[in-house]
């Protein structure tokens, strides 16, 4: 049975994703490479996951459904990146400490794989949720 | 030749030919500045009142009768503005007692009072480009983020001072918790982290200048930067938010590092900043009022604390004027969502969540492209750009006036 995974995911920016989100935030280009997470080889064995896959990702401020990719870095098990975007930012809790910076970089959450049929949460629905 | 408005870099030499469809023959822009030039031809806005159509003056009367009504308003937005309008905003905020707040807030802000204050030595780009020899990017990626950043100015160029640039004279560093493009580049000098370990790593950069065996695992790796350190003779740091983000309320041992460095050699330090004119925001507000963001003129004095970050305000306003920004898409969800239930006015040139979200859109002419002005790029200089085409939409400082005549 594949595990459910906790890991650490900090937040960062890619040239792609920055375009496509000067382009149009609403577009399928913008979507891919947000609703993405890029997680250590042993966190994928660990899921049982390929490249492409959709894993739930959860924690106490929000979920989402998301695709996953194999990181090329060295080995950083328990530590996982996302592009900063909306998807990322369900994930970020509200509260804050001193200097009123929120964790955008520090999120905790579960990881859990999803069936072959799931596919990403979209940004309308993203949308709905605020407006809910 | 036109300015690009896609980052804090302003790149003003840019060609290219604009037609009806698109850009073409385009030279000097990056993939991120070429993004943004094709916005000018995707996902405008209209003007709206809850999503509906209407004419320009009907919006901004819309707007300016929310704001005339509003008890705690909140003015967001203002990084991705020129100078005239920020000066326009915050007159709007002293006027109607608003909370006045930008992107600053909960990005480089931290950094970027202790630049302005002068607390941290800091120096123009121009001088990296011809004086440094040791560029050091400390929880940055400029490769994704400011894409020209290491041809124009730190790695590259052939400088005044720096003729063998990167082949010989120049050396980079990077620190950061995953290898970057940019740590990529610097492999030689490349030091992972642990997430939230760069105060930890500043201790040990600090022992090493002062002689003493870090306490770090790779001892050998460490006491080499400390010897690099030294020998360099004019270095630059330049902070990305993984480090901002990472030292918060201990930005003091970033100000000894850098104190240290300056004991020995010249360091200084240029903030990352992302948009456009978040720098020249900063600089204004704490001109008018002694804060750099974060301001209240509720009650007519200006008062400053993180009650009025947009974190807190967002929940606590009665009506939002956001301009030239998507906090919807920025802010932690909990924060968006508090912010989208307000009446929100929404100033841009282009379709984003806020947009869809707001009560009332003003549409505003794109800066850089369809309207000049002035900013300040990341190292404080100040750049004058013209619009390089027509365009009927107006300015953010046209809709602001526009709005404080109708209040």
């Amino acid at each position: 049975m594949p595990e459910e995974v906790e890991v650490t995911i900090v937040t960062v920016r890619d040239i792609f994703q920055d375009e496509a989100a000067k382009k149009s935030r609403f577009s399928l280009e913008y979507e891919k490479l947000s609703a993405l997470i890029v997680l250590d080889k042993q966190d994928m064995a660990r899921l049982a996951v390929k490249d492409g896959q959709k894993l739930l990702v959860k924690n106490d401020a929000g979920s989402v459904i998301i695709a996953v990719k194999t990181s090329a870095d060295e080995a950083h098990p328990g530590l996982a990146f996302m592009n900063n975007s909306p998807w990322s930012n369900q994930l970020v809790a509200d509260s804050v400490g001193e200097c009123s910076i929120p964790g955008f970089k520090s999120i905790k959450a579960k990881l859990a794989r999803m069936e072959e049929t799931a596919n990403v949460t979209p940004i309308t629905e993203l949308f709905s949720r605020m407006k809910g | 030749m036109a300015t690009c408005t896609g980052c804090s870099l302003l790149c003003e030499d840019i060609e290219a030919i604009v037609t009806d469809g698109g850009l073409s023959h385009v030279k000097n822009l990056c993939r991120k500045g070429h993004g943004h030039f094709q916005a000018v031809f995707t996902e405008r806005t209209e003007p709206s009142i809850d999503g509906q159509k209407v004419d320009l003056e009907k919006a901004i009367l819309a707007a300016a009768e929310i704001l005339k009504n509003a008890k705690r308003p909140l003015l967001y937005g203002w990084s991705n503005s020129t100078l005239e309008a920020q000066a326009a905003g915050i007159r709007l905020a002293e006027k109607i007692g608003a909370t006045i707040d930008d992107t600053s807030s909960f990005c480089q802000g931290l950094l970027m009072e202790r630049i302005i204050a002068g607390t941290i030595p800091t120096c123009t780009l121009d001088d990296v480009r011809n004086f440094a020899d040791t560029s050091i990017f400390w929880g940055s990626d400029p490769s994704n983020s400011h894409p020209r950043h290491l041809s124009r100015f730190s790695y590259y160029p052939r400088g005044d001072k720096r003729q063998k640039s990167y082949e010989e004279e120049r050396t980079c560093i990077a620190v950061d918790v995953r290898k970057s493009a940019t740590a990529q580049l610097c492999s030689n000098y490349y030091f992972r982290l642990a997430p939230g370990g760069d105060a930890e790593f500043m201790e040990a950069i600090i022992s090493v200048l002062d002689g003493k065996i870090p306490k770090v695992a790779d001892k050998k790796k460490m006491i080499e930067l400390g010897t690099l350190l030294k020998k360099t003779e004019y270095g630059v740091i330049f902070p990305g938010l993984g480090m901002v983000y990472s030292m918060q309320d201990r930005m003091d041992l970033f100000e000894r590092l850098m104190a240290r460095l300056n004991e020995i050699t010249t360091f200084r330090a240029i903030p990352m900043v992302g948009h456009y004119n978040m720098r020249g925001f900063n600089e204004l507000l704490r001109e008018k009022t002694g804060f750099i963001n974060r301001v209240s003129f509720k009650g007519g004095a200006a008062a400053h604390g993180p009650e009025n970050s947009v974190l807190s305000a967002a929940k606590s306003c009665d009506a939002a004027l956001v301009i030239g920004s998507d906090p919807l898409s920025s802010l932690p969800f909990g924060t968006a969502r508090a912010l989208s239930k307000k009446p929100i006015i929404a100033i841009d040139p282009r379709r984003s969540l806020t947009t869809d979200a707001a009560k009332v859109v003003i549409p505003s002419a794109l800066s850089g492209m369809e309207a000049g002005g002035t900013a300040v790029r990341m190292d404080g200089v100040k750049i004058r750009f013209e619009p390089i085409i027509e365009s009927k939409r107006p300015t953010d400082e046209e809709i602001l006036t526009r709005i404080m005549e109708a209040i």
